[in-house]
């Protein structure tokens, strides 16, 4: 693999950009988990991405023991952990969209202890959305070599773009960089591991970018 | 200027900004607010002007003026929609509609996009001939008395976007959409730059604290808000298990007669002991509260009621844990064993505070992640890309 590092492929270039998701109240609070749920189902979709893939950002405001808001909140105001756990853990791979994991977290939450039922929150459960502000970074990949060092150091927030956002708000099927292995390399084996992480489960996108790396420098550097 | 952030928020970050920035080039800006000094609006504009202007965009900043009336029309406003008071001097509605009728026609507000900061100022858009409007609204609007939201409402649906600070302040009877901003501090500010040890000592010790022994501190205005009664409490449940001191430290409230109500009665349960320092230090004191900040052990934001409690980043960014109530903005900053402890008693403050002063690698490691917390989140930088993208959504630019 290491003879394909200068290679451009079939000459496809990925423009890299990166993005921040400034939050918008929707108007919609929940104060038990009823309200959770009835909340859920009438969120747009930026709203499940917020609360859900948006913490992969350091900078989103969640301790590192829980994975999205929404388990945050039941943990620490309907003070149910186990049902926290398991909204935590709710998948996020591909090919799962924020569509699938509203209807998972739907059923993870209807599926809880009949104690949290009759619980109220102190402090409500505000619903956000967002509005992604896209910006170029002025970055063009051209080779397999120019991809490894990108993914090494393009800005979290490109990383979180190409990786996380586009795929899960539905625009593309694969992650950019699965996508563009494929198509400019026919590289099927690493795009279909990179394609088993779960952007969810993270909370520190350097720690998302070390195991893409992991991967890539496994499969490409040998 | 604007360089000498990349030391706190990295090069990448301030990129992001520029680029953002480019977008809105030619774009002309206009911020009103009620002062040109004196609170966070007018500290945070101070700083945020420059910053945009240095990013290439065209920002004035312009200040409306009023009578006594009027201002005592406003600050009863301010306390009705933070849910605080039903008082409203006779009048209100019509001293403040003419307040606005005569600013109207002596603030031009002939820009593209108009930041009109609280409510003071927000019923200028009933003037409005041209451009986006954004209300930025910097205190807690969640449970107001309805009759003043009522009438702010109305003027406040016909802005093209609101800011809200936190999540939980946001409105469900408001049709605009809400950004949630929350505020910022200044890492170049004499407030908040890094001082020597040294420096944090003599002030500490001018003012008669012995640096030798654990310092508790709480920065805040002599308010029921910020429960200083609950804070003396808390102290004295600490002193029995550890040799303490504690500074409570103030500004003036020569303008607030309910200050000083309130700091008779902290004065009051303080009582002898000479532990306990209540200061009120003039406006402005900023490297005394650096030195409070830096110098203390543990800091305590032990408020019942606040809007976002930017104290608590203050502390945060000098690597203090603090423990804070658990209400308005504080657990935005506080989070539980994360930066520090979100209290609802002052038995609970107590308790936290006594582990923090026996535990100090614990101490150590949240006031480490607070100050992380704060670069990521609470940086001005942080504060004008909100509201370049605040301003590119209300254009319409993509």
């Amino acid at each position: 693999m290491l003879q394909l590092m200068d290679s451009v492929g079939k000459g496809v270039e990925l423009d890299l950009y990166g993005a921040y998701y400034p939050p918008i109240y929707t108007g919609i609070k929940a104060m038990d988990i009823d309200g959770l749920i009835q909340g859920l189902h009438r969120v747009d979709g930026l709203s499940i991405f917020y609360h859900v893939f948006h913490p992969v950002l350091s900078s989103h405001i969640i301790p590192d023991d829980v994975h999205n808001d929404f388990a945050l909140w039941i943990r620490e105001e309907l003070n149910d952990p186990v049902l926290a756990h398991l909204v935590s853990d709710v998948p996020g791979e591909e090919p799962k969209t924020v569509e699938d994991v509203r209807k998972d977290l739907i059923r993870i939450i209807s599926d809880g202890s009949k104690e949290v039922q009759g619980r109220r929150a102190r402090r409500p459960f505000s619903f956000l959305t967002c509005i992604p502000v896209v910006y170029p970074i002025d970055i063009k990949v051209r080779t397999l070599g120019e991809f490894l060092d990108q993914v090494a150091t393009m800005p979290g927030r490109a990383l979180v773009y190409h990786f996380v956002f586009k795929r899960v708000m539905g625009y593309s099927k694969t992650n950019d960089f699965s996508n563009w292995l494929t198509e400019n390399y026919g590289l099927t084996d690493v795009a279909s591991k990179l394609s088993k992480l779960d952007p969810q489960t993270y909370t520190d996108e350097e720690r998302m970018r070390q195991d893409i790396l992991d991967i890539l420098r496994g499969e490409l550097l040998k | 200027m604007i360089e000498k952030y990349a030391e706190f928020i990295g090069q990448e970050s301030l990129q992001s900004i520029i680029k953002i920035a480019e977008k809105l080039r030619g774009v002309s800006i206009l911020h009103v607010n009620s002062t040109r000094e004196g609170g966070g609006v007018a500290e945070i504009l101070q700083k945020m002007v420059p910053l945009m202007r240095e990013l290439g965009l065209n920002v004035d900043w312009k200040i409306i003026r009023g009578d006594s009336s009027f201002f005592r029309v406003t600050k009863s406003f301010h306390n009705a929609l933070q849910g605080q008071s039903d008082y409203l001097p006779p009048g209100a509605f019509e001293t403040y509609d003419k307040w606005q009728s005569v600013n109207a026609s002596e603030v031009d507000t002939d820009y593209d996009v108009v930041f009109i900061h609280d409510p003071q100022p927000a019923g200028l858009v009933d003037y409005k001939k041209r451009g986006r409007w954004v209300w930025r609204c910097h205190i807690d609007i969640s449970s107001p008395y309805p009759p003043v939201w009522e009438f702010l409402r109305k003027r406040v649906e016909k802005y093209d976007a609101a800011i809200i600070s936190v999540p939980i302040f946001g409105r469900e009877d408001l049709k605009v959409p809400q950004f949630v901003v929350p505020p910022s501090i200044d890492p170049l500010s004499p407030k908040n730059v890094a001082i020597h040890r040294v420096t944090a000592e003599r002030i500490l010790r001018k003012f008669g604290l012995d640096t030798e022994r654990p310092i508790l501190t709480q920065i805040s205005r002599f308010d029921y808000a910020k429960d200083p009664v609950g804070v003396i409490r808390t102290y004295k449940l600490l002193r029995r298990h550890v040799d303490v001191q504690l500074a409570y430290v103030g500004s003036p409230a020569s303008d607030d007669p309910e200050g000083e109500d309130v700091y008779r009665k902290t004065v009051a349960e303080a009582g002898e002991d000479k532990d306990i320092h209540l200061l009120i230090l003039p406006p402005n004191s900023n490297l005394e509260i650096n030195a409070f900040q830096s110098g203390s052990d543990v800091i305590m934001q032990k408020s019942v009621r606040e809007g976002f409690g930017l104290t608590v980043s203050e502390a945060l960014w000098k690597g203090k844990p603090v423990i804070g109530g658990n209400t308005g903005g504080i657990p935005l900053q506080v989070i539980n064993n994360v930066t520090g402890y979100l209290v609802n008693s002052p038995e609970e403050a107590s308790h936290y505070s006594l582990y923090l002063l026996r535990r100090k690698e614990v101490a150590s490691r949240l006031g480490a992640n607070g100050k992380e917390h704060v670069r990521q989140n609470f940086l001005l930088p942080r504060h004008v890309r909100d509201y370049l993208m605040i301003m590119s959504y209300v254009m319409g630019i993509r």
